[in-house]
């Protein structure tokens, strides 16, 4: 046994395979079970957003940025808008301004319910998935009542929000966060005393503090990593400076960590929905300049904005004509990729696919 | 250290490397010479008072005159937000890679090269990762790009 020889071989993980969630290929190096080297590949759904932006009037480019990330498309709607106010200065009517954080945070409840089902299937338990949608359906619901689309959702323009919401969302809102409030322990209960789920996300695929840093990791992933950076405190924007909420961070940096870190979050997204909810004030929800043929005049800034999966940014330039001179989407999940190699490896396959996971990567946003 | 506070600590500070810019909305916006970019990159991170340890985004523009490049980083410690960029001629278009100072900028170059076809010094990794390996067509966002007939392109 002693002079038994390993060697060394390439397994390709995707670019359909059902855990890298879209098409990402990862190129191994194994040796073993074992994984040695991670080679990201990407770009198989470039769609050139950026370019098509360029062609497009501000308000043609919303409904495309909603395709940028579109689990979470309420923020592609608000980051652009914001770009276009803060470049404009212009101001946003009060209920609109609540109405877009109520649906910021009811989408983020959206995605992290998405990724608590996801996450668990790729780990292997199939009940939380049916769990998560189950809820997540509630939010979809709400949005359709709104604006009626149930995934990309055009709804948050710049100058305030598209249209007003029915009478019924009120109550159906309270109750859908009544809902999913008590379904937390349900959820927290089957996977949280788990043994195969303790031992397959406890101590796997420590993303240190100074790593994450460097290699600009953001939102849920870099707090369960012990940094205490969220862009709702720390860069406020919209009036999320108004709600009182608390911030979850981790300790330790590995899978069960970012796991529990987002249900955490989701508890403080209902604190944030019912304080607006009871603010909610009455009053115009867009702004009179708010028009289809908007034109931004000349400047550019780089506005960023804490998605669900971290930080959304948009370099918005403008030379005062009819389309914006450039429009450079960020995603956090680019980084996210591109940190894998450097903390993913010398860990088992199966492993790969709970750290994979975890970090709550979604292909359209490092792609554009 | 509020937005105004920190533009006027970089102009005072390096008033003779960094010159602010009027179009920069919100955040503060610079420009740098290209050959000092390094320079001053290492300098906003090792500045006990601003710490830019954090990198969010890298930015390649067409402005149909000039190339640029917009680096926006911001400072987890200090809780800062800056931007800067580089004016690069048609002719010269090319840049030092910051990958010594920001890791997370690597990829970020990559993109801006394969797109823009803005060259990155010392990058060590400059390969096609969002167009298809064997493209020919140009650099995409180049605004004098044309779209080539892709229903007319011969069968390989």
């Amino acid at each position: 046994m002693a002079d038994l020889r390993t060697e060394e071989f390439v397994v390709n993980m995707g670019p359909q395979h059902p855990s890298t969630h879209g098409v990402c290929r990862l190129v191994l190096t194994m040796d073993g079970e074992k994984v040695v080297k991670i080679e990201p590949v990407i770009g198989y759904l470039h769609r050139a957003i950026e370019k098509v932006c360029e062609n497009r009037t501000y308000m043609q480019c919303i409904p495309i940025l909603d395709r940028f990330e579109y689990v979470t498309s309420m923020s592609c709607n608000y980051v652009f808008s914001l770009a276009t106010e803060r470049i404009a200065e212009m101001e946003v009517p009060e209920r609109a301004e609540y109405l877009r954080v109520i649906m910021l945070e009811l989408n983020r409840i959206a995605s992290h319910l998405l990724f608590y089902g996801v996450t668990a299937m790729d780990i292997g338990a199939l009940t939380p998935f049916l769990y998560g949608l189950r809820e997540r359906e509630l939010i979809i619901d709400l949005f359709e009542m709104t604006c009626g689309q149930r995934l990309t959702y055009n709804y948050i323009r710049i100058g305030g929000v598209s249209r007003d919401i029915p009478k019924e969302f009120e109550p159906k809102c309270r109750e859908a966060i009544k809902i999913i409030s008590e379904k937390m322990a349900d959820y927290e209960g089957l996977l949280n005393e788990n043994p195969i789920w303790l031992k397959r996300t406890k101590g796997v695929a420590v993303l240190p503090k100074e790593l994450a840093i460097a290699y600009g990791v953001s939102g849920p992933v870099l707090r369960a990593s012990g940094v205490q950076y969220d862009l709702r405190k720390n860069d406020p924007y919209c009036i999320y400076d108004r709600f009182d909420f608390d911030i979850p961070v981790g300790q330790n940096g590995d899978c069960f960590d970012r796991y529990m870190l987002r249900l955490n979050e989701i508890r403080e997204s209902i604190k944030i929905i019912t304080q607006a909810l009871d603010g909610l004030p009455e009053g115009d929800i867009k702004n009179k300049k708010s028009r289809m043929t908007y034109k931004a005049p000349a400047g550019e800034t780089y506005t960023r904005i804490e998605n669900s999966r971290g930080e959304m940014g948009i370099y918005l330039i403008s030379d005062g004509g009819k389309k914006p001179l450039r429009v450079k989407a960020k995603g956090a999940s680019f980084n996210h990729i591109q940190v894998l190699p450097h903390f993913g490896t010398n860990m088992f396959i199966a492993d790969l696919v709970a750290n994979f996971a975890t970090l709550d990567v979604i292909m359209p946003e490092v792609d554009r | 250290m509020t937005r105004q506070e920190l533009a006027s600590y970089i102009v005072e500070k390096y008033g003779d490397l960094m010159k602010p810019l009027e179009s920069g909305k919100y955040d503060p916006l610079f420009v740098v010479e290209v050959d000092k970019l390094v320079d001053i990159a290492q300098k906003l991170k090792d500045d006990e008072n601003l710490k830019f340890d954090y990198f969010c985004n890298l930015c390649g523009v067409d402005t149909n005159e000039n190339f640029e490049a917009v680096y926006n980083v911001a400072s987890i410690t200090k809780n800062l937000r800056l931007d800067f960029k580089v004016i690069l001629p048609y002719d010269k278009a090319e840049v030092e890679s910051l990958q010594s100072v920001w890791p997370a900028i690597g990829w970020y170059e990559r993109e801006m090269w394969e797109l823009y076809g803005i060259n990155v010094k010392n990058h060590g990794n400059l390969t096609r990762f969002l167009l298809p390996d064997d493209w020919d067509q140009g650099f995409p966002m180049r605004k004098n790009w044309d779209a080539p007939d892709f229903k007319r392109m011969p069968e390989k």
